[in-house]
């Protein structure tokens, strides 16, 4: 029999059980007892539909459970670790019509639940020698442990269930086809132009009569085409598989019980192609190299002739030249970020230098030179509307704008050909001759712009000494032989 | 008249204009108080040095109040100047010798009398215009100098040394050594030195901005005075005061106000509301931060006086217009001046036990 904890209660019956940080009693394992195998199944789909069960696997064990009176049922013991994730267990198991407990070794107390919410404890412990004793609110109940039950194997054995039809969804699709198909199944991809990988795959007879191994092509489609999927899925021989998690495929049309994805108990460097319509799956250990498809193509050999002919003399090939000319173009003009304004137009320039923005003035750069002003602006060159316009073709390189070589050759061929310096650019003019202009000969603008006028040093005043008071010096004068002649008598002065 | 232009241009050149400018000031003949009221409102003719000096007093003025224009010297303050010029005259050494020391007394009841004809100003303008030719007044010194030699020694005073008791210096081993000496400190003094100050704080009440803005002057001592208790009367007044008394070292004006409040609390038991009212305005504006407030307070009983009457007399200004402040600056005021209040009551009732 069991009582409840209550708050702050520290002293537990039960051996191994404890107190977590929330007060929840609770041991070192969790044990949820089910009724049947295919309880077991409904609440590994519950659980793995959320979560995976990579947090738990390596703790998780399931066995059978048998009773006194042969009665059977199954176990599923994990590690407890925290109440939060003992809350989860014990949430799907009740779902399910099973029972969460805990402990640590052969005694396990009901987990908590409503009525009791820091857990239980058992009242009195069962002196048996049963591997497994559960403590619940009705009775105490004895286990022993029969055989385990593989994780892995209860997934291959689990049949797939047919799914409802539903739009194609895009991806990699695995194909298996008999051997004979193959190759037929590959001439037909790759005269489909279909990418693809491939490989062969054996497996054991499937009767002891037969003494050579089963062998299947297996092949791997980023790209599946619409067109092929209903050809693939109804032909006999072939089967399409749908990638259902790392080295697990599941039949096109049907669905595992469980989140495959949530299960990872089967190695990622082989593959397992679940089948449905109760079919045994086909477990590949270590998958083959596989060959693109192209390589599986038709090989053809020319039937006469020699090898190759054999060239009898070489040389150097006669000179092609022509000169370069530049021809008026309907082309759009792009990156117009030059200009070279002749020096007929410098008046006009110095006029327009007072109507520029600061904007325009501070991004572009200008270099003078016997044939004109060069000027450069990676903003764009138009808002200084003077002289010819200029588009960087290339790197480095200036055409007219408007204009387009002839030959029409690439840019960078035309580059390659005029040596366009690293250190300067390159204009080429309308009559195509070119001129080069070193890096150095360009500066901003706002710094050419201006003629400063002269300028006069001029001395401040130290204000201190302006507003510096002289001190008052009293200087005393001779009194005079009649020093208060004409003052009056002070007494007599009216008020 | 030609005579009253020559004192007046006189007394402008040499008294005048020094007063405002610095430099070299001359007394000479007693103007006496006859000649004195006779100048009126004459303009001095030496334009160019009556400019400098407008410049001058411009400059005074806007220490205390942002005006660019003053009046030329009006009757009041040529009277002002003459008696200044013969209470000078009056401390002339010349006369500290036998049968000469009853010219220097007449001189100075001359230089009183012209003073006591002089009424306090009427006009804040008037006050500020005053203050602006006698602000200095406490400043003039006479430069005294000793000459010794090997043979002997000699004392000039107010006067150049000639040239030939300082000829040869090292040969005579000549040492001179000048000391100037403030007005109030001149020796010998023919008359008696309480008559000097009686006379120089007749004239300082009637330049009562001079007289608060050198409260810190140690003689005469600062009093509380009709024309200043006139002066305090206006809230504009009282704003020129603080102005002026913000310029002195707190510490020191504090002292001297609270002495001042002394005196009168041990001989009338009642301090003016306008003396309060200045405090108040002081123990304000130091709260606020508009006066520095001393870094090193004197412990003077005199200056926790001032003080705490000021913060006292602030919690009760606060209390009656207490709507025309912030919430949160009244209670910031508060705060700051209520611990000096408090210390109020403590003191007068130290201050009664003086009487």
């Amino acid at each position: 029999m069991i009582e409840r904890v209550a708050l702050h209660q520290t002293r537990l019956q039960t051996p191994g059980l404890g107190l977590d940080a929330k007060g929840v009693a609770l041991g070192a394992k969790g044990l949820v007892v089910l009724p049947s195998i295919d309880r077991l199944v409904m609440l590994l789909a519950i659980y793995t539909r959320e979560r995976s069960l990579e947090a738990i696997l390596p703790t998780l064990t399931m066995h059978v459970l048998k009773t006194k009176t042969g009665a059977h049922e199954i176990a599923l013991e994990l590690a407890a670790e925290s109440s939060d994730r003992m809350d989860r267990v014990a949430e799907a198991a009740r779902l399910v019509g099973g029972h969460a407990f805990t402990g640590t070794s052969r005694h396990f107390v009901q987990y908590r639940d409503a009525l009791a919410p820091f857990g239980y404890d058992a009242r009195d412990l069962a002196a048996t020698d049963a591997a497994i004793v559960l403590y619940s609110d009705g009775a105490t109940r004895t286990y022993d442990l029969g055989k385990p039950i593989d994780l892995r194997s209860l997934l291959l054995r689990l049949g797939l269930r047919a799914v409802a039809p539903r739009p194609p969804e895009a991806g990699v699709r695995f194909i298996v086809a008999e051997q004979g198909l193959g190759p037929a199944l590959l001439r037909y991809l790759v005269r489909s132009r279909v990418d693809g990988e491939a490989c062969v795959a054996e497996w054991p007879p499937e009767s002891a009569l037969r003494d050579t191994p089963v062998v299947r092509w297996i092949v791997r489609v980023p790209e599946l085409p619409e067109r092929m999927r209903a050809l693939f899925t109804s032909t006999p021989g072939m089967t399409c598989f749908v990638p259902s998690g790392p080295g697990v495929e599941v039949e096109e049309g049907f669905e595992h019980p469980l989140e495959l994805r949530a299960c990872p108990v089967f190695p990622p460097e082989g593959v397992v192609f679940f089948r449905g319509r109760g079919e045994t799956a086909w477990i590949v250990e270590r998958l083959p190299r596989m060959g693109a498809l192209s390589t599986f193509a038709r090989i053809e050999l020319r039937a006469g002739g020699t090898d190759g002919e054999v060239a009898r003399r070489t040389g150097v090939p006669e000179a092609l030249r022509v000169p370069l000319r530049l021809t008026p173009s309907s082309t759009p003009w792009r990156k117009v970020t030059g200009s070279w304004v002749p020096p007929e137009q410098f008046p006009l320039l110095r006029r327009l230098a007072y109507a520029l923005p600061r904007a325009t003035i501070a991004q572009t750069r200008v270099a003078t030179t016997e044939r004109g002003v060069f000027l450069l602006s990676e903003a764009g060159i138009e808002a200084i509307p003077l002289g010819a316009f200029y588009v960087e073709v290339y790197p480095r390189l200036y055409l007219p704008a408007g204009f387009e070589v002839t030959p029409s050759v690439a840019p960078e061929v035309l580059a390659r050909s005029l040596a366009v310096p690293a250190s300067g650019v390159v204009f080429v003019g309308v009559d195509a001759r070119a001129c080069a202009i070193e890096d150095q000969a360009f500066t901003a603008l706002e710094a050419a712009l201006i003629d400063a006028p002269p300028w006069e040093p001029m001395v401040a005043r130290t204000i201190e000494r302006a507003l510096t008071e002289a001190p008052i010096d009293l200087r005393v004068s001779a009194v005079g032989l009649l020093p208060t002649r004409g003052i009056g008598d002070p007494d007599d002065a009216e008020p | 008249m030609a005579l009253r232009a020559d004192i007046a241009e006189r007394l402008f050149s040499d008294v005048m204009a020094p007063l405002v400018l610095g430099g070299t000031m001359r007394a000479g003949h007693p103007i006496g108080v006859a000649a004195a009221a006779a100048i009126g409102d004459h303009s001095p003719l030496d334009t160019d040095l009556a400019a400098l000096v407008q410049e001058g007093r411009v400059r005074r003025a806007r220490m205390l109040v942002p005006i660019d224009a003053l009046n030329e010297p009006s009757a009041a303050e040529w009277m002002l100047a003459a008696a200044l010029h013969d209470l000078e005259q009056s401390a002339n050494p010349g006369f500290h010798a036998p049968l000469r020391r009853r010219a220097a007394a007449r001189i100075a009841r001359s230089a009183l009398a012209t003073v006591d004809r002089v009424g306090p100003p009427s006009t804040l303008s008037e006050a500020v215009s005053r203050h602006t030719w006698f602000a200095r007044v406490l400043e003039i010194t006479r430069t005294d100098t000793a000459i010794s030699w090997w043979a002997g020694s000699r004392e000039f005073l107010g006067v150049d040394p000639p040239a030939r008791v300082q000829a040869w210096p090292k040969l005579r081993r000549v040492s001179v050594t000048r000391t100037p000496r403030p007005l109030l400190e001149v020796r010998p003094l023919a008359i008696d030195r309480e008559r000097l100050f009686t006379a120089v704080t007749a004239l300082l009440a009637r330049t009562p901005i001079t007289d608060l803005a050198t409260c810190t002057r140690a003689a005469p001592p600062f009093a509380w005075s009709a024309p200043t208790l006139a002066l305090l009367a206006t809230p504009a007044g009282r704003t020129l005061a603080t102005r002026a008394l913000a310029r002195l070292p707190s510490g020191d004006v504090d002292a001297a106000l609270g002495r001042a409040c002394r005196e009168v609390i041990t001989h009338r038991r009642g301090l003016p509301a306008e003396v309060l009212a200045l405090l108040a305005d002081r123990a304000i504006a130091e709260a606020q931060g508009y006066v520095a407030a001393d870094p090193a307070p004197s412990p003077s009983t005199e200056a926790d006086i001032a003080r705490c009457l000021g913060a006292a007399a602030a919690l009760d200004a606060l209390a009656k217009s207490g709507a025309a402040w912030p919430d949160a600056q009244r209670r910031a005021l508060h705060a700051a001046l209520e611990p000096s209040a408090r210390r109020a009551f403590s003191l007068l009732s130290t201050v009664s036990t003086w009487v």
